[in-house]
Formats: C-alpha cells, structure tokens, sequence
C-alpha cells in the first residue's frame, strides 16, 4: 500500500516539474515574420475609405477570395507591379476574386492621381493611419496578402510579384481560369 | 519529521515571497538557489529517516505530502531563480506580435492618435489568451503588467496638405507612424527620448525629440504650460542637414520644416513589465501539501475531520477535539 503512495506521490513531483519546467524548453511556435507569419489568421478588419471617399471594409468581401495589395505612390516596385495586378483583376473578371489595392499613409487625391495614371480599375483604398501595414507586418512595399473566403490569410507576400506568381497564389482558391 | 518539515516551510514560504514580492534580484543568486535546493536536499534526507519511523499509513503520507511539497516549491522556486531571464520591460509597436522565450507571444494593440488601447494580450500554447493590464497578473513562471509610456504619433503632409507615408527602416514596424522613443540622448543636461521615421515619398530622414511639458516650458519657446513637444529635425535622404529644417510641434500642432508640416501627438501606450516568480499553481499545491503533512503528522486522521468539521461549523461543539500525538 505505501509504495503505491510513494509511487503516486513520486508521479505528482514528476508532472509537476514538467508542468513548471515545460515553457522554458518548449518555446511557442516560431512564425516567419513579414506578412507571412499571418497565414491561419483573420485578417483584422479597419472601417477605411476609398479614394472616392465611399466607405469600405473587408467584411463586404465574406465569401470572397480577396487579393490585398498595400502600396504607396512614391514606391518604385509597387508602380512596376499596378498593371500586373490590373491584368489580375481583368483574367478574373466575374469570378470569386477580388482585387484591392490598399494605399499606405497618403491622402486620396495623389492615391486616385496615381491609379488613374496607370489606368488602374479595381478598388483603391486609403489606410492612412498605415493600420493594415501595421498589423501585417509590412517589412516593406509592396506588400500583398491573399485572404480566403472567411477573412483568414492564406497568403502572404513581401515585395513585388510577377504576373505568373499572383497567378499561382490565386488560382487554387478561385479555381482554374 | 520536525527538520523535514521545517525545511519544507521554509522553501514554501521563499517561493511565496517570490511571488508576493517579486523582482528582487536576490531570487536569481545562485547561493540563494542553491540553498533552496540544499533544504530540498535537508528535507528529503529528514523525511526519508521519518517515513521508515512512521508507523500508521497515515503518517507516512504525511511525510511524503512535505517531501514532495519541498520538491514542488523547490523546483518552481529554482526554475524561476535560474532559468528565467531577469526583470524586463518589453517595448512593441502597436500591431505587432512580439514572441518571448519561455513565455508566448505579447499582442499589442492597435492604436491610433485617437485612442490608445492600454492593455496586451497573451497568447500561450495550450492556454487561453489573457489581457495584460495595469494590474498584475501571473502566467506560467512569470508575472506581467503594463506600464504606460509616452509615444509619438506623427503625420507628414508636403507644403499642400497631402498626407505622406510614415516608414521606419530601423524600428520594429516598418510601416508604422508610431515612435516608440526608445533612444535616449541628452541635450543641455537634460535626458529627453528621441526616434527618427523616414518620408519616402519627400525623401527626408526625420529625427523627433521628446520634451516632457516641465522640459518644453524650461528650454522651448512656443509652448503652452503643461503641454508636451517634439523637435523635430529633417535632414535628405543622406542624412545631411537641410536648410530651416527644424521645427517644433507642440500641443499636438503642425509645424513646419525641410518642405513638410508635421505634427506630434504625444500619448501613452502599453509596454509590459515581465518579472520572473515561481509558478503560481505549483506554489498553492507546494503550500496544501506541506500543510496538509505537517496537520496530518500532528493529529490523527479522526481529528483531521473533527478539527475540518469545527473549522466549518463553529457552533457544532459537540464534536470532541481528539488529542494530539
């Protein structure tokens, strides 16, 4: 009979210790930093306007595949990828997927300047706190995170895409096209 | 039995003062450590000499109750002694998720210059995620609050009122407008916090200096009492100084300098005190224990329960008080 005490008593220090002990050798799990260390999450949803001054939010886009892209008008490779990003928005045309380019921190007059300049078509929002920058761990611009249909990020991207990787990023969520 | 349980009170009650009193830099000494263990070591050898001397069963898991109850306290105590990192103050931008070893991941929020959150969340594996506020709060082996701190909120517009783009190539977020301030510099003796943001779009390298209302009313001209203010100096995308490029904005107004308005919003936001403390629930169930033991080891069984029993019914004194052993 005491040995069974001694032995269970044993086994309560044991799990004990390993409950106290666990954090410091099991470390949370890493994530990559950037954008990509969003995937899995929900995107947080900012009440923003558009460069019209309509409001806007992602919430309108539930049941959707939503393409983010933050940008800038002062950013090089963030012009160097507009039209790429509106020849998206034309091959997908009526399907699930829809296209926003979210402007980071400028006012809607130089934003709408700038998309009208490249003959930009899809929806241009104006995050001027920088809120959506901020919360996806913009290491810099362009920044682009896919969203699937229940707001959870399934994608992200630091730095300029090519035509062919918005591609392969979209095509298995909105199906082929 | 009496050493052994003298030494589990006495490593009980340091890992109680590690926690009522944390932070102290006494907790991570390794002489202070390693005389927790040598009463852990005190009490196991007393306890192994009683448990053979023990006669009822019940005495005999008295003993083992204060020996594992020194082992428990012991091993929560010297964790935290010797494996977590000293007291620390944890900056994040807002937005950002910030990963801490042995800990979690610290959220911060969101803030804008309209209001600032003042609280963190905790997300744990295998734990719900908690709020981290003023108020302490203990999570695993350490105990957490916030602190409030002064950050800077700018906005950057070009000479006809278009809002620019705030960047900070060298700070936690790169796309964030906040200035967490955590460079310090000292100016006509007084020690004032600075950070510095960049405005791609002008190509300018802002440095904003912080003043204190008690040090804007000392060295400033311009500024109202009792109101905060931020120096600000542009310098071009070489960091070479610009002509008429400095610039004080006070009370949240814009000012301009080096072909921009700028404004700073000084306001408060959340960093989180992390003070190492032995586990919290290891620590109660330590304290039961070694109570329960030395009870158990001083009365019988019986008069556990009737001693239990006049505990919680005071006016119940028909129930006789056994003697003790």
């Amino acid at each position: 009979m005491s040995r069974y005490i001694v032995w269970a008593v044993a086994a309560v220090v044991i799990v004990v210790a390993f409950f106290v002990l666990e954090p410091f050798f099991v470390s949370p799990a890493s994530r990559p930093g950037g954008p990509e260390g969003l995937v899995g999450q929900a995107a947080p949803v900012f009440a923003l306007r558009d460069d019209r001054g309509g409001a806007v939010s992602l919430d309108r886009y539930r049941g959707r595949i939503v393409l983010m892209n933050l940008w800038a008008s002062w950013c090089p490779p963030c012009r160097a990828e507009m039209p790429d990003l509106q020849r998206l928005a034309i091959t997908y045309a009526g399907t699930r997927l829809a296209i926003v380019g979210v402007n980071e921190g400028e006012s809607p007059q130089r934003a709408r300047e700038f998309a009208d300049s490249l003959g930009i078509r899809f929806p241009v929002w104006i995050d001027g706190s920088q809120r959506y920058g901020r919360t996806y761990g913009a290491l810099g611009l362009p920044t682009t995170v896919v969203l699937d249909g229940r707001g959870v990020v399934v994608r992200g991207f630091d730095g300029a895409l090519t035509f062919a990787q918005m591609q392969s990023a979209v095509a298995p969520l909105v199906g082929s096209h | 039995m009496s050493a052994a349980a003298a030494a589990a009170l006495a490593i009980v009650a340091a890992a109680v003062a590690e926690i009522l009193v944390p932070g102290q830099a006494l907790y991570h000494a390794g002489w202070f450590n390693v005389l927790l263990l040598a009463l852990v070591a005190v009490c196991f050898i007393s306890a192994r000499g009683a448990y053979r001397r023990a006669q009822p069963a019940s005495t005999r898991a008295a003993v083992l109750a204060i020996a594992a109850a020194a082992a428990i306290a012991g091993v929560a105590a010297t964790t935290s002694g010797l494996f977590a990192p000293d007291n620390q103050t944890l900056i994040g931008a807002p937005g950002q998720r910030l990963r801490v070893e042995s800990l979690g991941v610290l959220v911060f929020p969101l803030a804008s210059a309209e209001s600032a959150e003042q609280s963190v969340t905790l997300e744990r594996p295998l734990h719900a995620a908690v709020t981290i506020g003023a108020r302490r709060r203990e999570a695993g082996n350490f105990i957490l609050r916030t602190v409030s701190r002064s950050v800077v909120f700018v906005e950057a517009r070009d000479l006809r009122g278009n809002r620019l783009t705030v960047t900070q190539p060298s700070g936690t977020a790169f796309l964030s407008p906040v200035l967490l301030m955590e460079h310090r510099q000292t100016i006509a003796g007084l020690d004032v916090p600075y950070d510095s943001f960049n405005v791609p779009a002008m190509r300018r390298v802002v440095k904003a200096i912080l003043f204190t209302p008690a040090q804007a009313a000392m060295m400033l001209h311009g500024t109202q009492p009792g109101e905060s203010a931020v120096l600000f100096a542009v310098d071009d995308e070489k960091e070479r100084p610009l002509p008429h490029a400095i610039a004080l904005s006070a009370g949240g107004r814009a000012a301009g300098a080096g072909g921009l308005s700028l404004r700073g919003s000084v306001e408060t936001y959340p960093a989180v005190e992390v003070v190492a403390a032995p586990n919290l629930l290891a620590t109660i169930a330590a304290a039961l224990l070694a109570i329960g033991g030395i009870v158990a080891s001083i009365q019988r069984p019986a008069t556990i329960a009737r001693t239990f029993l006049r505990t919680i019914l005071p006016w119940e004194t028909s129930i006789p008080l056994g003697r003790s052993t």
